[in-house]
């Protein structure tokens, strides 16, 4: 489970980010959303140790994040291009993720077999460097690499976003599949209100830096979102 | 248009990141463009006296003209390496209302404003100028100071032709380096051709119409080769087909394999590291200067001591010093990883040291010198391996500058990264091996101080993970402050 303590984030005199306390029980899918500017990148950053929170801390799964590394065997992320290494190819980035979390090129090859569709031929055998490849296809590269493993805890960062129409239904698919197992908490922020009810269990409202709504999904959590955000 | 151009270019400087730093790189950065400025002038100056001086019975003005050739092919290399196209800022101006020709032009015209065309400028300037005072006659020198600058112009130009084309690269420098030997040699003299050549022009002032037709031909043709490539799809580089290169011979370094891979790739497969490791490539021919400097009996043993490290030290200083720099654009994905730092800093000691071996392999000729050029050389050897490794890294670690793999350096473009600690750590790296060899020599004799330097390597050597523990202790340290520094554009 993920335990979030009386966190904050300032830049000068201004806080981005401002959560006194939330916590994530292993195997929830949790959606984080927000305008833009709302902090959900700040809170990413912070759950992944890349930025110093101003006060409080982040445990992940018993491990603070900001004083042990002890987290990162098990957590497994996409944020941005720079989660890439642009001159590698598909295969080549797959193996080297692999590598890191203990996987052979064999295991890796069957593991990337699986989203075969969602590639639609466009990412593997394809000659050509990471850097190179649409946006689009980086995306998905990305969150293909960040699944290798079995990471017990998964953070995206706006996954739909770049993603061609085709891609976003067969992403959501995925996702929901990888969700159905309660031994991975997925954490997913997303600008797409429809895509984010349909995928996770619990959304999270963030505005300027602050929870504003803490909702258990359900049939009516779409038009509460839209009501929400169409002041 | 034009001043549009110019208000564009204005911002981009004021905002750049280097520009918005503190007062004092302020500061720094134009007393750093005085002092190089001053350095120019004064060569200028001192060019006629000096040469006066030394050769008494000869017009400066014609040694000059005797040996500019070997300036201008110089340039031609060193524009090769560094200077940049235009092509590149101007993608955006493509869809806004600015005729393509305008953009071309202004896009050559923005090439003049470089550190190299102003080199010359500032050197030849004084120099005409005394020339000038001294009585030679004034339209003369006015002709030959513009046609000297016309032909280094020329060369800007000319560098745009060839930029994209590694073959003519190869070519120019084999040719430059034959034009040398037979020069050295008395077989050949071109500067006897170049020099009769430019001294015709300082004594016939009408020949400038020569370097002006050059400039304005290669002005011509450069427009045209820009004005031909101007569509996006001419300005991004062709995608050719990659191989998925298999490293998997490395595997057998265990747990530093990956990062192994990953750096082999990153060197062949990124401009920046290839042409860095390219350069290192040329030290292993440092020595001979050295060497040849000795023949006229100019330099002791500690010369050659200093001279010797670098020779298999390139790599490891060229591309060592900016370690981790050159993972900045995902260092994100490295730290947030299963990545432990020490096997990171593990495979780039490796790394350094396989290149140090291939170097010493490599460089095994220099034995031709003499048992003790040789000594020297393998005490270099260990010191690269047991203690400048280490050295390297430790300022790579406080460096924190970012670096895009893709992208050419800037001749004078790293002010950002000119801290105290650079220069702090720069020193002990240009003395220690002096120092180590010097002192035991001075008190022992030679055997001693490559003893020492052998045996303290050696030490280093074993010591690895207590050092690279320390650096990694430092990486923690400053892991925010890294990642900050890298995400800034």
């Amino acid at each position: 489970m993920i335990k979030t303590t009386n966190l904050s984030k300032k830049y000068g005199k201004v806080t981005v980010l401002n959560i006194e306390t939330l916590e994530i029980p292993k195997g929830q899918s949790f959606g984080l959303v927000g305008n833009n500017g709302a902090g959900k990148t700040t809170y990413f950053n912070l759950l992944l140790d890349l930025i110093r929170p101003s006060t409080g801390n982040i445990v992940n799964n018993g491990v603070q994040v900001n004083t042990s590394e002890d987290w990162k065997p098990f957590t497994a992320a996409f944020i941005d291009e720079s989660f890439l290494i642009g001159y590698l190819t598909a295969e080549e980035y797959f193996y080297f993720i692999g590598e890191l979390r203990g996987k052979s090129k064999a295991d890796v090859d069957t593991f990337v077999a699986q989203f075969e569709e969602i590639f639609n031929g466009e990412i593997l055998n394809k000659k050509k460097y990471l850097r190179d490849l649409s946006k689009g296809n980086q995306k998905k590269a990305g969150i293909v690499a960040a699944l290798i493993g079995e990471p017990e805890v998964v953070i995206l960062d706006e996954p739909f976003a770049n993603l061609d129409p085709t891609t976003q239904f067969r992403l959501k698919k995925m996702l929901k599949e990888l969700t159905d197992n309660k031994n991975v908490t997925v954490l997913i922020s997303s600008h797409d209100l429809l895509h984010v009810t349909e995928v996770c269990e619990r959304i999270v409202v963030l505005e300027k830096g602050n929870v504003i709504k803490d909702i258990k999904t359900s049939p009516e959590t779409l038009k509460e979102l839209e009501a929400h955000f169409a002041l | 248009m034009f001043k549009k151009f110019i208000s564009l270019e204005w911002k981009q400087f004021k905002r750049s990141a280097n520009f918005s730093k503190s007062l004092i790189v302020k500061i720094f950065m134009g007393i750093g463009v005085l002092y190089f400025m001053s350095i120019a002038v004064a060569m200028g100056f001192g060019m006629f006296f000096g040469l006066k001086e030394s050769f008494p019975d000869s017009d400066p003005w014609v040694i000059v003209n005797n040996f500019i050739i070997f300036w201008f092919l110089g340039e031609l290399v060193f524009r090769y390496l560094i200077q940049k196209m235009p092509v590149l800022t101007i993608k955006p101006l493509l869809i806004l209302p600015f005729t393509k020709k305008s953009i071309i032009h202004y896009g050559l015209g923005k090439s003049i404003i470089s550190i190299f065309n102003f080199l010359l400028f500032f050197i030849l300037l004084p120099f005409s100028i005394i020339l000038m005072v001294k009585g030679y006659s004034i339209i003369n020198v006015l002709a030959w100071f513009f046609g000297m600058l016309a032909i280094s112009y020329t060369l800007n130009f000319t560098t745009f032709l060839v930029n994209k084309n590694d073959k003519y690269f190869y070519s120019i420098l084999s040719i430059i380096v034959i034009l040398i030997g037979l020069e050295y040699y008395d077989i050949f003299k071109i500067s006897t051709v170049a020099g009769n050549a430019f001294n015709f022009l300082s004594t016939h002032f009408y020949a400038i119409i020569i370097p002006i037709a050059t400039l304005v031909t290669s002005y011509f043709l450069s427009y045209k080769h820009l004005a031909k490539n101007l569509n996006l799809d001419d300005l991004e580089e062709k995608k050719k087909e990659v191989k998925t290169t298999d490293l998997s011979w490395l595997n057998r370094f265990g747990e530093v394999a990956p990062f192994l891979k990953n750096d082999l790739k990153l060197i062949w497969r990124n401009v920046r590291p290839k042409k860095t490791v390219f350069s290192a490539a040329v030290f292993l021919f440092y020595a001979l200067y050295f060497l040849m400097m000795k023949k006229s009996g100019m330099s002791g043993h500690t010369m050659m001591a200093f001279a010797m490290m670098f020779v298999t030290g390139g790599f490891a200083m060229t591309f060592g010093q900016f370690v981790p720099s050159w993972d900045s654009e995902y260092y994100q994905l490295l730290m947030s990883q299963n990545i432990r730092y020490k096997t990171y800093l593990d495979s780039k000691w490796y790394l350094m040291g396989f290149a140090v071996i291939i170097s010493f392999v490599l460089a095994t000729p220099y034995i031709y010198f003499g048992w003790e050029i040789y000594a020297l050389l393998v005490a270099g050897a260990f010191f690269n391996l047991g203690i400048n490794s280490y050295l390297v890294l430790f300022g790579g670690s406080l460096l924190r500058m970012p670096i895009k793999l893709n992208e050419k350096a800037k001749a004078f473009g790293n002010t950002q990264g000119f801290k105290m600690s650079q220069i702090l750590i720069a020193l002990p790296k240009m003395f220690l091996p002096i120092i180590l060899f010097a002192v035991p020599n001075y008190f022992w004799g030679f055997n001693a101080g490559i003893l020492t330097i052998i045996g303290l390597s050696v030490i280093g050597i074993l010591l690895k993970n207590f050092f690279l523990t320390k650096i990694e202790n430092i990486y923690q340290k400053n892991k925010y402050r890294t990642i900050e520094a890298y995400n800034e554009k």
